[in-house]
């Protein structure tokens, strides 16, 4: 790699090129900070103080913790159990593709992710709802099952690049198949697990659709869905919507900025396979 | 072990949510929780404030108030998924005459409240829900008025008096227009705001029996509606340069800024307006629609009308919350906040602003809003809004009828 | 041997029943209703393809789909095409490296919702600002309020965002290619464009398949984009086809209509992304 000289130019134009990405949130946190009086001159000013009440308000008007605190649940929830059962059930299915039902499992979760959710969804609501799963709970099991389709592919990749001789050792030693499958498969998922938690929780996190069509109870309110119904009430007050805007994407940019090595890298390995 | 151990644990932690997540519902401490579903941003501060009295009237009643954008979309979801709020503040419109034949709303016919409501706001939303279905499924609470405002420094720095035909209007216009300045500020970001001047116009010229004929096919909006689209495209000539670009909230803002003298909105602005600028003076008339000022009639309806779900588990509560509002005392704080006119008897709006419309209210020279009464999901106000800028007239006539008659054929 | 199946029929079967309860089971009934006049509550008769032909004949329905797919390619094919050419930066030698490459992929963990709001803003009063103060007669128009370019914001947006994704899986494809594979065709005397054309993009083809078939399958069901910017408008001029079966089957109260529309966009869907992936794998098969 030190044979090459560092390009000057490749790095000016992909720094001029990023200055496309962080402009938009420069203008956020601007904004967020400004007084409407302020509005009325140059956008790309500084604000004249650095003062939180934008912030305090908008907490107040949008009920920010509850909604964080929705938005936590169900992220927190759906990448656990997503990552537990979604391994377990693609090494089900990976270990047995020889054999048909399997194999017609493999294909039928594949299948649904050329599936758009538009198309399910007319039915799933009122079916959700009957059933009284139009809550952060029936979220919740929707996503770890949604989820299959996309994880099952990436993690049966993977899995069969483990060498069955690794199990067939544990199974010598006399462990079960739940046994092998925690104790020697799991652990040597850690990569595939890690990128497929990130890639959940992104997903769960900032999703829109499903919460507005599933969620009638306005307390169980995603962190995105609070923004869209707040808009009314935000009305032309910028500053207030942007500071709310602002807290609702600070918990992933915070936690981005210390694991973005890691973040990146998973979602790369996941691209790999 | 370990991580079988970390998975039970895990299992049981969900469990434990799980119950906690359907226990909290009704764990409110013996109070009884009842939604309120309202389909105007511009209210919400209003009912803050009178839901703050009547818990404090009732504590042990609470009040949520929830108040989406495309309100209209997501009542209907609720409606299909079962699930409507307890008490709902909508519209007098399409949708209202939905869910009247849905059977889901409580009927008021003959009961009390009804009474206190004048009888010809209740006729004009009985005739919504149509003849399929009779009864009264809300109370008319608030009614509106579709006008002009216009900024009444601007209009005597241009010299104006208040137009009572078609082609006075037009000569202020271009009077203004002559001098530079911006006659009517457009906010046609948001399609509905153009359905002002297209209900102004389409009352006064289509007549008001026109949805009645259209369904039953005697009439179309080729035959009738050429004048009112005509009219429509010249008023847009006198708009700012970004008639398009431009949202309500936005527009609110630049007419409180003085940044045009007229502004085609109704009744529920003037509040947005003085809250941007509460110095400004604003003055209203009716669209004067035709040349005689005889024939011209303001369009109000029912902005406002409460309805309470058949199926509440609280309808004891609901009917409470309605029987507060429905109070001569809060009637009258609601539409002095909200700058309407009540559809409670004995109840008037006393605002000076409202002089140039107040003679229409007691002559009686007023018509409904033709839009309320068109089939809902057409979607009239984006066909309109695509007309003022193509200005095709004919393609955008034929398209309203087939919309239309698409719509009732589903 | 006979107790390990049984304890993977344990795992798979919930599975499968669960995925069938939650996912086919609404497709199903989504089928079924495409053939009666069910307004989503209520009674309701069967109607036959009384709706499919509607459908057909929907003009509103045909310029959500013209809407959907325009919108769908163009922004493909310009992520694609961005996203190789920051990943082929990306992977040469630059200075800042790291953090570079940690803002590139930014966009991808925010909201979409929230940042289809802040660029609603910077249409409707930051560039409409630059345009008055630079005297830029078609910067001072919000681009959203015009029928023939609000669809280019909600392209600048949707490619804004998606960038990041493929920039990375483009990335992730370019590290495995071996620096001397570069060094000897140098010594060949091959320029830039050849070495691209000759080394790096047979390399990637798979990733480039991928990203095509997955960019593509995310644009044609936006929604969020255009819930934050347009709301559809103006007229109807960017309607999305999710955003229609959404408005129109809740709303509207046209749940029957709406899912026969439905099972057309999923066929519709179907062929294309096989087509897709014929003409890529081909591709990929000659290079």
């Amino acid at each position: 790699m030190n044979r090459k000289k560092t390009s000057w130019l490749v790095t000016t134009l992909l720094i001029l090129g990023s200055l496309l990405i962080l402009f938009p949130l420069y203008l956020t946190i601007t904004i967020a900070f400004k007084t409407p009086p302020e509005m009325a001159g140059n956008l790309l000013a500084l604000p004249k103080s650095w003062s939180f009440d934008n912030f305090a308000q908008a907490i107040e008007m949008t009920n920010f913790f509850n909604a964080f605190k929705n938005s936590a649940f169900v992220t927190i929830f759906v990448v656990i159990f997503t990552v537990l059962t979604n391994s377990l059930v693609s090494y089900a299915i990976a270990r047995n593709l020889h054999k048909k039902f399997y194999k017609f499992l493999y294909f039928y979760f594949l299948s649904a992710m050329f599936i758009p959710f538009p198309i399910i969804m007319l039915p799933l609501v009122k079916q959700t709802s009957a059933w009284g799963m139009d809550n952060l709970v029936g979220l919740i099991i929707l996503y770890i099952v949604f989820n299959l389709s996309f994880n099952v592919f990436i993690y049966i990749g993977y899995i069969r690049a483990i060498p069955v001789e690794l199990e067939e050792a544990a199974i010598m030693d006399g462990a079960t198949t739940w046994g092998v499958f925690w104790k020697v498969i799991f652990p040597l998922l850690a990569p595939m697990n890690a990128t497929v938690a990130i890639i959940t929780s992104l997903g769960a996190w900032n999703d829109f659709m499903l919460p507005l069509v599933l969620l009638s109870d306005r307390e169980m309110a995603t962190l995105p869905l609070v923004q869209y119904i707040f808009q009314g009430q935000f009305s032309t007050d910028y500053n207030l919507a942007f500071a709310s805007y602002l807290m609702a994407l600070a918990p992933m940019i915070i936690v981005y900025i210390f694991a973005q090595k890691w973040i990146i890298s998973g979602v790369m390995k996941g691209s790999i396979k | 072990m370990f991580k079988k151990m970390t998975a039970g644990v895990m299992a049981i932690t969900l469990g434990a949510s799980l119950m906690a997540g359907c226990s909290s519902d009704s764990a409110d401490d013996g109070k009884v929780t009842l939604e309120l579903f309202s389909n105007k941003s511009e209210s919400i501060e209003t009912y803050k404030g009178l839901i703050k009295e009547f818990e404090a009237e009732n504590p042990d009643i609470k009040i949520k108030l929830d108040a989406p954008p495309e309100a209209e979309t997501v009542l209907k979801t609720r409606l299909t998924k079962n699930d409507l709020p307890d008490i709902m503040s909508i519209a007098g419109n399409a949708t209202y005459g939905e869910l009247g034949r849905a059977g889901v709303l409580e009927d008021f016919s003959g009961t009390d409240l009804a009474k206190t409501v004048q009888p010809s706001y209740i006729d004009m939303i009985n005739r919504l829900v149509g003849p399929e279905e009779e009864g009264t499924f809300g109370l008319p609470y608030a009614t509106n008025a579709n006008a002009v405002i216009y900024n009444k420094a601007k209009f005597e720095e241009h010299g104006l008096e208040v137009p009572t035909t078609w082609d006075e209007f037009i000569a202020s216009l271009e009077k203004v227009k002559a001098a530079g300045d911006t006659p009517i500020y457009f906010t046609l970001k948001d399609a509905w705001t153009g359905m002002i001047a297209w209900n102004s116009l389409g009352a006064n010229v289509a007549g008001e029996d026109f949805a009645e004929k259209k369904s039953a096919g005697e009439t179309s909006f080729t035959d009738k509606y050429d004048e009112v689209a005509d009219k429509m495209a010249a008023l847009v000539q006198y708009g700012h340069k970004d008639n398009m670009g431009v949202a309500y909230g936005d527009g609110n803002n630049a007419f409180a800024a003085g940044k045009s003298v007229f502004y085609l909105q109704g009744n529920w602005a003037i509040p947005e307006i003085l809250k941007a600028n509460p110095d400004m003076e604003l003055g209203v008339f009716p669209m004067p629609v035709t040349n005689d000022p005889a024939q011209n009639k303001l369009v109000s309806g029912v902005d406002v009308l409460l309805a309470v779900s058949k199926e509440t588990e609280h309808k004891e509560e609901a009917m409470k919350f309605a029987e507060f509002m429905m109070n001569q005392d809060t009637a009258q704080k609601y539409i002095d906040e909200q700058k309407a006119f009540s559809a409670i008897e004995g109840v008037y709006q006393e605002d000076p602003v409202f002089e140039g419309i107040k003679a229409n209210f007691e002559n009686g020279t007023i018509t409904s809003f033709p839009d309320h009464y068109y089939p809902a999901g057409m979607g009239a106000e984006n066909l309109v809004q695509e007309f003022l800028i193509k200005k095709d007239k004919e393609k955008f006539l034929k398209k309203m009828d087939s919309e239309w008659e698409k719509v009732q054929n589903r | 041997m006979k107790k390990k199946n049984s304890v993977f029929l344990i795992i798979t079967i919930p599975a499968f029943l669960l995925f069938f309860i939650f996912h086919s089971f609404p497709a199903l009934q989504g089928i079924f209703y495409s053939f009666t006049d069910w307004k989503g509550y209520g009674d309701w008769n069967f109607v036959g393809l009384k709706n499919y032909l509607n459908v057909f004949k929907d003009e509103r329905a045909g310029d959500a789909y013209l809407f959907t797919f325009k919108f769908a390619i163009v922004a493909t094919i310009l992520v694609n095409i961005i996203s190789l050419l920051v990943a082929i930066g990306l992977n040469s030698k630059i200075k800042f490296h790291k953090t570079l490459r940690a803002i590139y992929f930014l966009p991808y963990i925010l909201s979409i919702l929230i940042v289809g709001f802040i660029f609603n803003f910077i249409f409707a009063h930051f560039l409409p600002q630059i345009g008055d103060a630079f005297g830029w007669e078609f910067l001072t128009r919000n681009i959203l309020g015009n029928p023939d370019l609000a669809w280019i914001g909600i392209v600048i947006v949707a490619v804004w965002q998606a960038v990041s994704f493929n920039t990375i899986l483009y990335l992730a494809g370019l590290v495995t290619i071996s620096e001397d594979l570069y060094e000897a065709a140098s010594i060949d005397g091959a320029g830039v464009w050849t070495k691209f054309w000759k080394i790096t993009f047979p390399l990637i083809a798979p990733f480039f398949t991928i990203n095509m078939v997955l960019s593509l399958k995310n644009f044609l069901m936006v929604f969020d984009q255009i819930v934050a910017l347009t709301g559809g408008g103006p007229g109807k001029s960017t309607e999305s086809i999710s955003l229609l079966i959404y408005r129109g089957g809740f709303e509207g109260g046209e749940f029957a209509y709406q899912s026969a529309n439905a099972v057309i966009y999923f066929i519709v869907i179907i062929v294309f992304s096989v087509i897709q992936l014929k003409f890529l794998n081909k591709r990929e098969v000659e290079n």
